[in-house]
């Protein structure tokens, strides 16, 4: 048999299963590594280009004011005379009433939907949750002005006022748009972030512990709070940030409501304008070379400090969730 | 007060649709130790978590029948199941110490929830809750490090001793020697003994010796159902049913 097989049959045996007509098996592999590694790679890329333009734009603002551009109160396009405080205080007070507002109200409906409701209509709950996560900013920017600042103007200050009036930050008249109501706006916006994100912090909870308290003798809420809410407490402050982190950066809505005025303004019923509603507002009619350039300035300011949050929020919940998974 | 601390009637237990528990009669006598034996999977923990209403928790879970607690339905519709958990206390398979929690703080959690502030009461609860569940040597020393850094067998004397804080007239165990040593077993089985001048105890086994060494009456489950229940003397040495003859000797399960 052996004498059968000639020399010129081997050389020409294209069908055997180990060597392909034209591109092998393993190339094939090949270009498909090179051509997904590619694409992480650009998107990388693409990150760091960013940065790097934003930062060649806000550099002659970098040179005309150097750090005072933090903490000067002064917002002049006139004048060219620029500061950025007032932005970086509209957006600080803005998404932390946010934050004091969505994270209770946030925590409470994980827990009502992880814990009291059946499993079906607990993720029928969920899902409209986060729906309005979809909603486009516009819409509530819109809502907040025809709805939510008469509503504020006319049913909270008042509320507000015979209450805590005495404060200065419930003083002066309101108007129904200003900070407070884009402080509403953004908790509202944030809501489903910080929710979802519980959500999955207490599912990963193991249910053992739980068990353990009830069966101490505890009722359905110690034994929640026991068993759920305290080892998941670092987790739920990663949601939170994370919702911080939306809040800082949340730009349309804000700006439809919040009055836009580069003002301190002690009361929560005068206007203000945070970091993204200043640059939305006036990157359009900004005619000079050194106002675009303190934009871009507020802009870059911005991306590090909602990076860094992101960044943080990410890694407090990861570890979390590990933690959970050991457990 | 009659001689009946628990009496259970036609009980069953479902997971969704799965019936884990087909129907079970028995009877507690007060002061007593009660064993549960049977092949792995056949609804001993299913059946004991239903007698403090912990079965309930999972979800889909579906139970009928009674069990009386002197008397009365603890599945009545007024029954409150925190009530009835203050009288049956539980020791699970798992253990299940709470995390971020110190020893100290997991031990006397339950008087705590109950409403003991003083600490003098609570270190005297600790002492004593770790003496009888035989850990106190072993953390007396660390009481404030977490329960969850203890070892697996701890972590269960752990459990033990938790329960055993808040004092319940009625005590579960799920398989309580499992993850121990033969000492550290023999002590738990020792408190068993003592528990029962005070408690009544129902407990969940796979140790043959031991249900026989520590239990007043044996019951012998398969697949959900009472196979055989009587005086562990009688079981151990003259099964009526071929089944428990079978498995105690090691033939079947
Ligand atoms: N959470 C659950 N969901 C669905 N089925 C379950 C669940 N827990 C237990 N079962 C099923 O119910 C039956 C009884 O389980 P159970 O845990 O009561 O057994 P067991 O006798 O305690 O076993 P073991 O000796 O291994 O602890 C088993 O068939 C098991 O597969
Ligand atoms: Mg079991």
């Amino acid at each position: 048999m052996v004498e059968m097989v000639s020399k010129d049959n081997i050389e020409n045996n294209t069908s055997s299963p180990l060597k392909k007509r034209g591109i092998s098996y393993k190339q094939q592999d090949k270009i498909a590594f090179m051509i997904l590694r590619g694409f992480a790679l650009a998107i990388v890329l693409l990150l760091g280009l960013m940065i790097y333009q934003l930062f060649q734009a806000s550099a002659p603002a970098i040179k005309e004011f150097g750090f005072s551009f933090i903490y000067n109160d002064f917002w002049n396009p006139i004048e060219d005379e620029f500061g950025a405080l007032p932005f970086i205080y509209g957006t600080l007070v803005t998404s932390l009433i946010a934050i004091l507002i969505a994270a209770p109200v946030s925590i409470a409906i994980a827990l009502f939907i992880n814990e009291y409701l059946p499993k079906a209509l607990g993720n029928l709950l969920g899902l409209f949750v986060e729906l309005i996560s979809a909603i486009p900013s516009i819409i509530f920017g819109l809502w907040g002005l025809y709805y939510l600042a008469p509503w504020v103007k006319d049913s909270l200050t008042p509320i507000l006022k015979s209450t805590l009036g005495f404060l200065p930050l419930f003083s002066g008249p309101s108007f129904g748009i200003g900070i407070l109501t884009a402080s509403i706006i953004l908790s509202i916006m944030i809501i489903p972030t910080i929710t979802s994100v519980c959500r999955e912090v207490f599912k990963v909870v193991p249910s053992l512990q739980k068990e353990a308290a009830l069966a101490l003798g505890a009722t359905k809420f110690e034994a929640i709070k026991l068993a759920i809410l305290k080892p998941s407490f670092s987790g739920v402050m990663g949601a939170v940030v994370l919702g911080l982190g939306r809040a800082l950066g949340e730009t349309m809505a804000v700006a439809m409501v919040i009055g836009n005025s580069a003002e301190i303004s002690k009361s929560l019923f005068g206007a203000g304008a945070t970091m993204a509603s200043v640059m939305a507002n006036e990157y359009a009619e900004a005619d000079s070379e050194i106002h675009l350039s303190a934009l871009c300035l507020i802009g870059l300011l911005l991306f590090v400090v909602t990076f860094f949050v992101n960044f943080f929020a990410r890694s407090i919940t990861w570890k979390a969730k590990m933690r959970g998974k050991k457990v | 007060m009659s001689d009946v601390v628990l009496k259970v009637n036609d009980l069953k237990a479902w997971f969704d649709d799965f019936n884990a528990v087909k129907g079970i009669d028995l009877e507690y006598k007060r002061n007593t130790i009660n064993a549960i034996i049977g092949p792995s999977g056949c609804g001993k923990s299913t059946y004991i978590r239903c007698l403090n209403r912990i079965h309930e928790e999972v979800a889909g879970a579906k139970i009928s029948g009674e069990v009386l607690l002197e008397g009365k339905n603890i599945y009545a519709p007024d029954a409150d199941p925190v009530e009835v958990r203050k009288h049956i206390g539980m020791v699970f398979q798992k253990p299940n110490p709470f995390p971020a929690m110190s020893i100290f703080d997991n031990v006397v959690i339950g008087p705590r929830l109950w409403g003991e502030r003083n600490k003098k009461n609570l270190e005297e609860i600790a002492y004593k809750s770790l003496q009888k569940a035989a850990l106190w040597d072993e953390v007396k020393d660390k009481l404030h490090q977490e329960g969850t850094s203890l070892s697996g067998g701890q972590q269960q004397r752990l459990c033990l001793a938790r329960t055993l804080a808040t004092n319940p007239p009625i005590i579960l165990m799920d398989e309580p020697t499992s993850a121990l040593d033969p000492i550290a077993a023999a002590k738990v089985e020792d408190l068993m003994m003592e528990l029962k001048d005070e408690y009544t105890v129902i407990v969940v086994t796979h140790n043959m010796q031991q249900a026989a060494r520590v239990a007043d009456y044996t019951s012998f489950f398969v697949l959900g159902e009472l196979i055989e229940h009587g005086l562990s003397s009688d079981i151990f040495t003259n099964p009526k049913n071929q089944k428990t003859e079978d498995y105690i000797t090691g033939r079947f399960g």
